[in-house]
C-alpha cells in the first residue's frame, strides 16, 4: 500500500468521525496549550531575572575582595595576599577576559579641595586607585567628558555622578554641604564645583595636625597633587561609582606610601588591592571561574551565584507547573487511546474485509497509529497557534505585574515562546499521539478477518 | 508408498511419487515450491491425465486436510480426511448444510484459517505453511471474493471499493481507479459509480463485490453463499456474470451454497456432510451461460493494462 493512500484513508477516517475527533483533538489542544504556556511562563521568569540581575549589577562579573581592611587587618590569615602576583595568576584563569584591579584610598589618608584658597574641600572622600586603560573597558557610562588617554594620566580624575556634591564650602557657617535636590524651577542643585572646569587638589593628610573644623591639615609641599578631571560617569545601576572619584593607580600607591611616611606609619606589608574584578567571555563560564578563583584560596562573589540560587528555586516552581500541565496531556493521551479504541469497535467488520482482500497487517497498524499520531499533532499545531494568543495576551496585560513583583522595568515579556518550544510541542504532541495509538493499533491488528466479515 | 489419505482420489487424477531427484514436468508450475509439502523426501503429486497421455498438475489440491475445533474441553471435528483437487477453469460447488463445515472449508482454501493437519496447495504453494505476510501477498495475487453480505466498506463510493484491492497492492490512484470503473462499467453500474453502498440495492452491491472481486486479475475466486441475500431475478444475474467472467478468462471459481439450484451453474458438486466429502461429481446438466465479449473483455485488458507498470 502506498504512504500517500495510507494517508488519505487515515484523513478520510478522521474525518468521518469528525465529531468526535474534534473532541479528542480539543483534550490535546489544552494538554498541549497548559505545557507550551507553563514553560513560556517559566522562560519568561528566568528572561525577567536575568533582566534584574543584570540591573544589579554585570553579570559576568566575579568580584574578588582581599578580606582586609585598609589598615591590612582582619580577613582571614590564610587568605593569599591580592597582589601582583596573584594578579597575574588570576588573569590567567580560562574564560576570564579583563581583570580590572582595583586600590582603595581611605578617606583619612586625603583630602580633596578646589577654588580660590581651597574654599570648597572635600573630606573623607571614596577614592580608588584603578587602570584606566582597564577602565575603558569596562561598562561605565560617560556623563561628560571622556576617559584619560595618553601616556601620562597620573594627574587624571574621573568623577562619579554625584561625587562632586561631597564638596562643602569651608565660608559658610553651616557647614556649607549641597545635596542633589530638585529646586523649585524643575531643575537640580548644582554642586559648588565642577570638576570638568575647576582644578582639584589631592593633598595628603597630617593626621597630627587638626583644623578647627576637625579635618586633617595638609602635609605640605611635596604631599599635594594637581589632578585634572577627565569625565564624570552616568549613575551606574548598583551605585558603585557614584560618590567615589577614580585616580591613577600608580599616584593610590604612591599617596598611601606617602601617607605612611609622613605620619610615621610602620608597614612592611606590600600595598593590596582591596578588590579585583573580573569579566568572563561567557556568562555560563561565570560559574567556572568563580570556582578556579575560590580554589586559590580567595573570596569571591558573583551575581551568577545569585542567578543560579534564583534558577533553582524557578526550577521548581516550573516542575510543580510543568507537572500541572503534563497531567492535563496525559489525560488527552488517554483521550486518544480512548477514542481510536472505540473507532477499532465501528471498524471491526472493516478491518476484516481489508484483511481478506489482501491488506498487510502493517499497513493497518501504520493506519491506526497514524490516526492517533494525526490527532495528537492536529492538537499540537492548534495548540501552537492557541498558545500563541494566550501568551500574547499575557503580555500585553499582565507584564505590569510581573514587573511589580520583580522589580524590573516591565520590558521583559511575561511569556517567553521561542522556536524550539514549537517545534518540541509539535513533536512532543504526535508521539504522545502514536503512544496511545500503539495498544488500539495492535488490537485491531489482532482482529480475527473471520470473525469480522461473519454473516450475521 | 501412498498415504492412506490419498487412497480416495478423484477418478481424472493419478498419483505419483517423485523424490527430490526426479526430474519433474516443464509445465507452469514451480516446483520449487512443492517442495513445501513433502513427505519425508518424497513429493506425492496428483497429475491430470491429458487427452495427449501426458499429466499436469491441478491448480488446487487439498491433501488430508483436517480441522479441529475446541470448545472448552471439547473437540469438534468440522473437516475430516479432505482430499480434493481442482484443475484451473474449474467452476466447483461445495454444497451442504449448515454445519456440514463448507464455510471452514472455502475460509482455509482463501487462507483465513489454519487447517489442524493436511496441506493446501494452489498454484504450486503451499498455503498452510505461509506466515501472515505472505498470506495477505497470496490473497492479492491470486484470490477474489465475493460474499453473501457484498462486505463493502460503507465510506467509500463504489470505484473506491472496487479500486481497493488494488490499492493493497500499491497500485496509483489514477491507473486503479481507471481499472475500477472499467470493472464497474463491465457489470453494468456506469451510472452508480460515485454511490455510496448504502445508495444502491442488494442487486447492484452484489455486482459492485464482484467488480472487486475481478478487478485484480486473480486466479481464483471465493464466492460464499453469493446470492444468499438477493432474490430469484438478482440470483440468476449475479450468478450468470460470475459464471461467465470465470469462464471467459478460464479463473476457478469455488462457490459455496447451501442452495441446489445454485448449485446447477457448476461443473462440478462437491457434497459435504459433517466436515466429510459425501459425493464428488461432475454436473452433467451444466447451466449455459453466454460469454458475452463486451462484459467479459474486461479482465483481460486490466490484466494488461495493470502489467504495464
Amino acid at each position: 500500500m502506498k504512504i500517500s493512500d495510507m494517508i488519505s484513508m487515515c484523513f478520510k477516517n478522521l474525518w468521518r468521525r469528525k465529531g468526535r475527533t474534534f473532541l479528542t483533538v480539543i483534550g490535546v489542544i489544552i494538554g498541549c496549550c497548559a505545557i507550551i504556556v507553563m514553560i513560556s511562563l517559566g522562560l519568561g521568569m528566568n528572561a525577567a531575572m536575568d533582566a534584574m540581575l543584570a540591573n544589579w549589577g554585570d553579570l559576568n562579573a566575579v568580584t574578588i575582595y582581599s578580606g582586609r581592611n585598609m589598615y591590612g587587618d582582619g580577613g582571614s590569615s590564610d587568605q593569599p595576599v591580592l597582589n601582583d602576583d596573584a594578579l597575574m595568576s588570576l588573569k590567567a584563569i580560562e574564560h576570564v577576559e579583563t581583570a580590572f584591579p582595583k586600590i582603595q584610598v581611605s578617606g583619612e589618608y586625603i583630602t580633596l579641595s578646589a577654588g580660590k584658597n581651597d574654599r570648597y574641600k572635600a573630606s573623607w572622600m571614596e577614592v580608588y586607585g584603578v587602570d584606566f586603560e582597564t577602565l575603558k573597558k569596562m561598562n561605565y557610562e560617560i556623563d561628560k567628558g571622556t576617559f584619560p588617554e595618553g601616556t601620562d594620566t597620573s594627574n587624571a580624575v574621573i568623577f562619579g555622578a554625584e561625587a562632586a556634591y561631597q564638596f562643602r564650602d569651608t565660608k559658610k557657617r553651616d557647614g556649607g554641604y549641597v545635596w542633589k535636590e530638585m529646586l523649585p524651577d524643575g531643575t537640580y542643585r548644582q554642586p559648588w564645583i565642577d570638576p570638568m572646569t575647576d582644578t582639584i587638589k589631592l593633598s595628603v593628610n597630617n593626621t597630627k595636625k587638626q583644623n578647627d573644623d576637625g579635618s586633617y591639615q595638609s602635609g605640605g609641599r611635596g604631599y599635594e597633587h594637581k589632578l585634572t578631571c577627565s569625565a564624570v560617569l552616568m549613575q551606574d545601576p548598583n551605585w558603585e561609582t557614584v560618590y567615589s572619584v577614580m585616580i591613577d593607580i600608580g599616584l593610590a600607591k604612591q599617596i598611601i606610601n606617602d601617607y605612611n611616611r609622613l605620619n610615621g606609619v610602620k608597614n612592611s606589608k606590600e600595598i593590596e588591592y582591596s578588590q579585583i574584578k573580573l569579566w568572563v567571555d561567557d556568562i555560563d563560564n561565570v560559574d567556572a571561574v568563580q570556582e578556579a578563583v575560590e580554589a586559590m584560596g580567595f573570596s569571591a562573589s558573583s551575581m551568577a551565584q545569585m542567578r543560579k540560587e534564583m534558577q533553582g528555586q524557578l526550577m521548581i516552581i516550573q516542575l510543580v507547573l510543568g507537572g500541572l500541565a503534563a497531567i492535563s496531556l496525559l489525560v488527552a493521551a488517554i483521550g486518544i487511546a480512548n477514542t481510536m479504541i472505540m473507532s477499532i469497535y465501528e471498524r471491526t467488520r472493516e478491518i476484516g474485509i481489508m484483511k481478506v482482500l489482501g491488506c498487510f497487517i502493517s499497513n493497518i497498524r501504520i493506519m491506526f497509529l497514524m490516526e492517533a499520531g494525526m490527532i495528537g499533532l492536529l492538537g499540537g499545531g492548534i495548540g501552537v497557534l492557541i498558545s500563541y494568543i494566550i501568551s500574547f495576551f499575557m503580555n500585553k496585560f499582565g507584564s505590569g505585574l510581573m514587573s511589580s513583583m520583580l522589580g524590573t522595568d516591565g520590558s521583559t515579556p511575561i511569556s517567553i515562546i521561542p522556536l524550539w518550544l514549537v517545534l518540541l510541542a509539535l513533536i512532543f504532541s504526535s508521539f504522545i499521539g502514536l503512544i496511545s495509538g500503539f495498544y488500539p493499533a495492535n488490537r485491531a491488528v489482532k482482529i480475527s478477518a473471520l470473525e469480522a466479515i461473519k454473516n450475521e | 508408498m501412498l498415504p492412506a489419505e490419498f487412497a480416495k482420489a478423484p477418478q481424472a487424477f493419478v498419483y505419483k511419487t517423485v523424490t527430490k531427484a526426479t526430474p519433474f514436468l516443464k509445465n507452469d508450475y514451480s516446483f520449487q515450491n512443492m517442495w513445501n509439502s513433502s513427505i519425508g523426501d518424497d513429493i506425492i503429486v496428483y497429475m491430470k491425465k491429458l487427452q495427449t497421455g501426458s499429466v499436469c498438475l491441478p491448480f488446487i489440491e487439498v491433501r488430508g486436510l483436517r480441522k479441529i475445533y475446541r470448545l472448552g474441553s471439547e473437540k469438534v471435528v468440522a473437516l475430516n480426511r479432505i482430499d480434493l483437487a481442482i484443475e484451473k477453469g474449474e467452476i466447483c460447488c461445495i454444497l451442504g448444510t449448515s454445519g456440514s463445515g463448507k464455510s471452514t472449508l472455502l475460509n482455509m482454501l482463501a487462507g483465513l484459517e489454519k487447517p489442524t493437519k493436511g496441506d493446501i496447495i494452489i498454484n504450486g504453494v503451499n498455503i498452510a505453511k505461509l506466515n501472515e505476510k505472505k498470506l495477505a501477498k497470496f490473497r492479492q495475487e491470486n484470490t477474489g471474493f465475493v460474499f453473501q453480505s457484498y462486505n463493502l466498506l460503507t465510506t467509500l463510493t463504489a470505484v473506491e471499493n472496487v479500486a481497493m484491492p488494488l490499492m493493497f497492492k500499491g497500485i496509483p490512484k489514477q491507473k486503479r481507479e481507471k481499472a475500477a470503473k472499467k470493472m464497474l462499467k463491465a457489470v453494468g453500474l456506469e451510472k452508480r459509480m460515485k454511490h455510496h453502498p448504502n445508495q444502491m440495492s442488494g442487486g447492484q452491491q452484489q455486482r459492485v463485490g464482484i467488480a472487486r472481486a475481478f478487478v485484480a486479475h486473480p486466479n481464483v475466486i471465493f464466492a460464499d453463499e453469493p446470492t444468499g441475500n438477493l432474490d430469484t431475478k438478482t440470483t440468476i444475474e449475479v450468478m450468470e456474470l460470475m459464471v461467465k467472467m470465470c469462464r471467459k478468462h478460464d479463473l476457478t471459481l469455488i462457490l459455496v451454497t447451501h442452495d441446489p439450484e445454485i448449485a446447477v451453474y457448476a461443473d462440478r458438486i462437491v457434497h459435504l456432510i459433517d466436515g466429510k466429502i459425501d459425493s464428488d461429481k461432475k454436473n452433467v446438466s451444466v447451466v449455459p451461460v453466454p460469454t458475452d465479449d463486451e462484459t467479459t473483455a474486461v479482465v483481460t485488458e486490466n490484466k494488461i493494462d495493470l502489467k504495464k507498470e
